[in-house]
């Protein structure tokens, strides 16, 4: 035995093998802040359950429309699909079921009783959202205040719309309220009412999480000036359709994220010449790579390596700004540093300036309140615990913890509600942040055997028509573009698992396998990180000793039973069909086709599966005749598929044989790559000329 | 190890005839390295069982469960279900098995699924093929590592007999002159003289001239047992 083997003994006690899957974790899932079941909810996806997915998506993630248009998707940076062809398109489809289901589609976990401390949240964006959501489901009373009149923080008040409707952003809004979160918008604490206040008034904790509202200023000649925008700011009017003073010719300081948007928002605002200019090389530039290629597809300018000293005043008006060259940016610890070379100014011309350097903090909400700041004016806090200087005073989000995306801000709050929870029960704050390992890289020779599959593209409204607009910037995946793309999950960690007490160390894992994973030492070794997980080797172990950590083989008989019953048996035959789902549509697995008489459709992600067993307990379970719908050989989302289930029926056929029954009751078809079109009248077929049982 | 093969089905429902209860057991020894007595093959009959009852009309009662291997007792404390409520125990495992298990179980009938074939190797994914047939007086060392008493139909230890035929047995056209094998074998060793002497009639005691044959290891008889002797 060595660390970490399993025994049959320690999976009789599982509820289902499929607890096994957090044994380790996908890179996926590890990677994402919020640590979402991603591999799960992609399954669901795959199979047309798409209020599964959504739920399981929102399990964890309370933004997960928010997420589904403008996440940094670490998921997918991570993705191991990336070794093999390209990584899975997991925030669009995200986006395509979230916004599918919308607010109703999705399960509300309301707390049974909702009659807990009253908790006081400061700031309605993600972090404050989550932390409130979190605390409403553990039967906490939260208020969420909010400056703003809409809730949503900066996904509302400053991502431009054409990266995220705001129709959009309301579906997780309305979600997250119905949970019992109660919302408090027009009202700013520090201002309205105090830290102090609240507490006073029976909240008995406050969790702040105000964000970094406000955009860093750069203090030079001429930035007093009324064309010179902080970006967040001007990004904030733009969201509230507030009329700005926009000149013909703009130069947006900055190279991040906030700077691409408000360079793209002047375009559509109709300024005539939109230029960027930052620091960095385009190398250096904190932007995403998709976001530069955007805003140079809408004819965004990028003015490379050079920083501002003078805003160039003329008469009142702004004629341009003087900027000097940069000679490095990062220092050799890779700190932020920017040396510059004075001898080297140009002037460029421009009648409006948007500064996007950075932004800040708006600490007005210690206003009025003992909250202490350190001497640089940050909340002092105490990262572990995310207590502020207070009793019962919780920071989270980015007013604590370095600049990110809504997801890590969703993490925070996330945290700060445990913390909340631990407070009030009296308890200390203690949380473990620890997280199961995580699973390896898939090595190149076993990348080579994975069937490669083209990721979806996403349609793009073209530059020339999404510059005039602030509509979306591209569209939604179409539902036969999800299904296919979520079928390229290569499911990694839900693969085979040996126990050890069973395994006779015969070498069919070995033999079986198309991907050459298994090693037999001791007994059967199939490392999870290289795992496939098509269950080949699962159906073929005469020990019965590989079990799945991403399904549990016990549970066919009792869907072949459901099946059955729910077929109509009008006086015909009682079939049960197999069919390979890697091709279905999504109403084929919800059920939601035309029926064939007497057909009981069970539908597979791959028959690579289905045992033997399997198949002889589909007649044991009352059917008469038993169909395999597989897919034409190579079709199969694993390779060899449908050759060893062929085998697989014709050992079946002689076992049935030898009771007495007519082999031909068992058949196999291959045809499970052809749509519903074709899948249908084959059915309808073999219900009519298979031999009667 | 020990190659075996399922019987027949009908010769299996006709061994069960008398019992309405019965208990598949797997072994997970050699049977099912060899793919015929494991877990899945149990499972399997174990449908099978049920189906050829359902189909006949039988009162039937079928289930099924594995154990790490049926010729050690102390494997028995994992089994999940008691084999001692069953009517009959069809056993899964090699005759060794079936034999140990009655002898563990004397109120319950043990009865053979399998026909237990010859000590075998795997010579392909799938195929097993014989190499010893337990003489208890290995010749191995001057035949070349081929088994003349397993491999020649006559078993003889002084060969080729008059009936090689172009290198195959007059038993059947089929099979290997297992003596032409040695012969060849041997002199690609260089060791022909091995094949030149005349080897004096086999020991037939250490076969099964002498009844039961066992085996003890002094070293690790118990401690309990020596005391009680002494």
């Amino acid at each position: 035995m060595r660390d970490g083997d399993l025994t049959s003994r320690d999976v009789a006690t599982l509820p289902s093998t499929c607890e096994l899957m957090e044994r380790e974790w996908a890179p996926c899932r590890h990677a994402c802040p919020v640590h979402a079941d991603v591999r799960g909810y992609i399954e669901a996806i795959a199979q047309g359950r798409w209020r599964d997915a959504t739920d399981l998506i929102r399990d964890n993630l309370p933004f997960a429309v928010v997420c589904g248009r403008i996440c940094h998707h670490p998921c997918e940076a991570n993705c191991r699909r990336r070794d093999v062809d390209e990584a899975l398109a997991i925030r669009e489809l995200k986006r395509f079921v979230v916004e599918l289901q919308g607010a109703e589609g999705a399960t509300v976990h309301k707390a049974a009783s909702q009659d807990k401390a009253r908790v006081a949240v400061v700031g309605a964006g993600p972090a404050g959202m989550s932390a409130a959501l979190d605390l409403a489901k553990m039967g906490y009373r939260p208020t969420v205040f909010e400056k703003f009149p809409v809730a949503g923080g900066i996904p509302a008040t400053a991502v431009p719309k054409y990266r995220l409707p705001r129709e959009a952003l309301q579906i997780d809004i309305d979600w997250i309220c119905a949970h019992g979160v109660e919302l408090a918008t027009g009202l700013e604490i520090g201002k309205d009412k105090t830290i102090d206040d609240l507490l006073a008034e029976g909240f008995e904790a406050v969790v702040v999480a105000a964000g970094l509202a406000k955009s860093r200023l750069l203090p030079m000649p001429g930035a007093d000036h009324q064309r010179v925008y902080p970006a967040l700011e001007f990004l904030t009017d733009v969201s509230f359709d507030h009329p700005v003073d926009l000149g013909q010719d703009v130069l947006v300081v900055g190279g991040g994220n906030v700077a691409v948007d408000a360079a793209r928002s002047a375009v559509r605002l109709g300024a005539g010449r939109v230029r960027m200019m930052c620091l960095e090389t385009p190398e250096e530039m904190p932007a995403y790579e998709w976001e530069q290629q955007e805003a140079q597809e809408e004819g965004i300018e990028f003015i490379h390596r050079r920083g501002p000293i003078e805003i160039l005043l003329r008469q009142g008006q702004i004629v341009g700004v003087k900027a000097r060259a940069v000679t490095r940016v990062f220092d050799e610890n890779e700190r932020f540093d920017p040396q510059y070379d004075d001898s080297d100014v140009i002037e460029l011309a421009c009648d409006t300036v948007i500064m996007a350097i950075g932004q800040a903090a708006d600490m007005g909400f210690v206003e009025g309140s003992s909250l202490k700041q350190d001497d640089r004016g940050r909340l002092v806090y105490d990262a572990a615990t995310q207590q502020a200087s207070l009793p019962g005073v919780f920071a989270c989000g980015e007013i604590v913890t370095p600049p990110g995306s809504a997801v890590e801000a969703c993490a925070s709050g996330q945290r700060a509600a445990v913390a909340v929870d631990l407070f009030l029960r009296g308890q200390e704050i203690r949380i473990d942040d620890s997280l199961p390992p995580e699973i390896d890289c898939i090595a190149e020779g076993t990348a080579e055997k994975v069937i490669n599959v083209s990721r979806e593209p996403v349609e793009a409204v073209p530059p020339q028509t999404r510059l005039k607009t602030f509509g979306p910037i591209d569209k939604t995946l179409a539902q036969e573009a999800a299904l296919r793309e979520s079928r390229r999950c290569m499911n990694c960690g839900a693969g085979a698992e040996v126990l050890v007490d069973k395994c006779a160390a015969c070498l069919t894992c070995l033999r079986v396998c198309p991907f050459d994973i298994p090693k037999v030492t001791d007994v059967a070794r199939i490392d999870s990180s290289l795992c496939q997980a098509c269950g080949m080797c699962i159906a073929e172990c005469p020990a019965g000793a590989i079990i799945a950590r991403g399904w549990d083989a016990r549970g066919l008989p009792a869907r072949i039973g459901a099946a059955l019953a729910s077929a109509a048996s009008d006086g015909h035959a009682k079939i049960v069909a197999f069919i390979c789902g890697h091709h279905a549509s999504a109403a084929d697995w919800r059920g939601e086709r035309e029926p064939v008489a007497g057909v009981a459709e069970v539908y597979l992600p791959s028959v690579a599966r289905l045992s033997v067993s399997d198949l002889l307990a589909a007649f044991e379970k009352g059917a008469d005749r038993v169909l395999v719908v597989a897919c034409h050989e190579g079709a199969d989302r694993y390779p060899q598929a449908t050759r060893r289930i062929s085998r697989r029926v014709d050992q079946a056929r002689q076992l049935l044989a030898e009771v007495g029954l007519d082999p031909d009751c068992l058949r196999m078809l291959e045809l499970a790559d052809e749509n519903r079109e074709a899948v249908h009248p084959a059915l309808v077929a073999a219900a009519g000329t298979l031999p009667a049982g | 190890m020990i190659v075996a093969e399922r019987k027949p089905f009908d010769e299996i429902l006709e061994m069960l005839a008398p019992y309405k209860r019965v208990l598949v057991l797997a072994c997970g020894g050699c049977v099912t390295v060899c793919l015929t007595g494991g877990e899945k093959q149990a499972d399997e009959l174990a449908s099978q069982l049920r189906l050829a009852a359902r189909q006949k009309g039988m009162d039937l009662t079928v289930e099924s469960d594995s154990i790490t291997r049926q010729c050690d007792r102390e494997f028995i404390e994992d089994l999940k279900t008691d084999p001692g409520q069953y009517d009959a125990v069809l056993s899964m495992a090699c005759g060794v098995g079936v034999g140990f298990m009655s002898e563990l179980y004397p109120e319950t009938p043990f009865l053979p699924a399998l026909n237990t074939t010859f000590y075998g190797a795997n010579t392909a994914p799938g195929a097993w093929a014989e190499y010893c047939r337990g003489c208890g007086d290995c010749v191995l060392a001057w035949t070349g590592g081929i088994c003349p008493v397993a491999r020649c139909s006559k078993s003889l230890i002084n060969g080729t007999c008059g009936g090689t035929n172009d290198g195959k047995c007059e038993v059947d056209s089929e099979m290997d002159c297992a003596w032409l094998l040695i012969y060849k074998r041997l002199k690609e060793l260089g060791r022909l003289d091995e094949y030149r002497k005349i080897r004096p009639p086999r020991d037939h005691r250490t076969d099964r001239g002498r009844g039961v044959r066992r085996l003890v290891h002094e070293e690790m008889v118990e401690l309990e047992e020596e005391e009680s002797k002494a």
